[in-house]
């Protein structure tokens, strides 16, 4: 006999990632979910971006890595609240980790909760954490092919960053072909060009998403998955 | 490696449907769903299946994994071609006005039961 599912194979997490979603919701908290490659220059791009959007912002964070504590560290040495998950040999952070890591934070006080995912281009496509957007954030040093390489990632983001921008002259980086390519996934999704250590552009990016965190307490944003 | 964790979740999702049905009997096969830009690989899942279901009642269940395309829909000559893989032009009129949507398909289609 044939059963007939039909059913996505991440329902659980999806559901579950639902459910995250309406709590930050509920509590008034924008939650982004920042992914790339280990090196990329996520947790430095989240310094950046808190200096850049000082006092508006009221960041918490959700640390994902396979080991230690080297990211939640360099958050609390700038005074955001943040909790560690360390997945030990998961590759990925699923919605489950983030429910459990979430009760250890004062969301009511948090006007963005950012999730730093394990660093991954691959394995942290498919799982759905319950944020409001998805921010694929690439070096220039790993090289503009990447989009033909790892379409996944891409395609469920909803911004991309290319950070290290200030490392294009001693590269063979093209950015305008990694955004080509990224609006054949995503049209008219924005590209942010920054130098994080320098600060360059991150104000820019501040402003988009204090733009999308005042459109979703007005509207919810379309899904996107 | 994350093929692991989508097995584990497929075997519990499974399970469920198998009860659901009120059914008791054999599992044959496993019908999937993995698309081109799923960022699965079906060698992988497999592998983990292989892994996950030694000495359980799924050891010899078959898997059978279908791999939709994306689709290329081109901005120029309106063209909607199946891809197997990201591309840059349209592959009829090789504009780069190109969009690939789809193949993120990533489910469990059916289920061959024995009846007991």
């Amino acid at each position: 006999m044939k059963i007939v599912a039909a059913k996505k194979i991440l329902k659980f997490n999806d559901r579950l990632a639902a459910e995250n979603r309406a709590a930050f919701d509920a509590a008034g908290a924008f939650c982004v979910n920042v992914v790339g490659s280990p090196g990329s220059g996520k947790t430095t791009l989240l310094e950046a971006l808190f200096a850049a959007g000082k006092g508006r912002l009221r960041p918490a964070v959700i640390e994902g890595d396979i080991a230690g504590a080297v990211d939640a560290q360099r958050m609390e040495n700038i005074d955001v609240p943040v909790v560690q998950i360390n997945t030990e040999g998961a590759c990925h952070l699923d919605a489950a980790m983030v429910a459990s890591a979430v009760g250890e934070l004062d969301l009511g006080a948090t006007g963005f909760l950012m999730i730093e995912n394990v660093g991954n281009l691959v394995c942290t496509a498919g799982f759905d954490l319950g944020e409001h957007l998805r921010l694929i954030v690439l070096s220039t040093s790993e090289g503009d092919d990447k989009v033909v390489k790892y379409p996944a990632i891409f395609q469920g983001s909803h911004a991309l960053v290319i950070t290290k921008s200030d490392l294009c002259p001693y590269l063979n980086f093209d950015p305008q072909r990694l955004i080509d390519d990224f609006h054949r996934l995503v049209p008219q999704a924005p590209a942010f060009q920054v130098a994080a250590l320098r600060g360059d552009g991150v104000q820019d990016l501040a402003e988009w998403l204090l733009e999308k965190q005042t459109g979703r307490q007005g509207a919810a944003l379309p899904e996107k998955k | 490696m994350h093929e692991l964790s989508i097995v584990e979740a497929l075997i519990e999702q499974v399970g469920r449907e198998v009860k659901r049905a009120g059914l008791a009997g054999k599992i044959h096969r496993v019908e999937l769903s993995v698309g081109r830009f799923s960022g699965v690989n079906p060698g992988c899942l497999q592998f983990a299946f292989n892994l996950l279901t030694e000495k359980t009642p799924l050891e010899k269940t078959e898997i059978v994994i279908h791999e939709p395309k994306a689709v290329c829909r081109c901005q120029r000559c309106n063209a909607r071609i199946e891809v197997d893989e990201f591309v840059a032009q349209c592959p009829e009129c090789g504009s780069p006005e190109v969009i690939l949507e789809g193949g993120r398909d990533l489910t469990l289609q059916s289920i061959d039961v024995e009846e007991s």
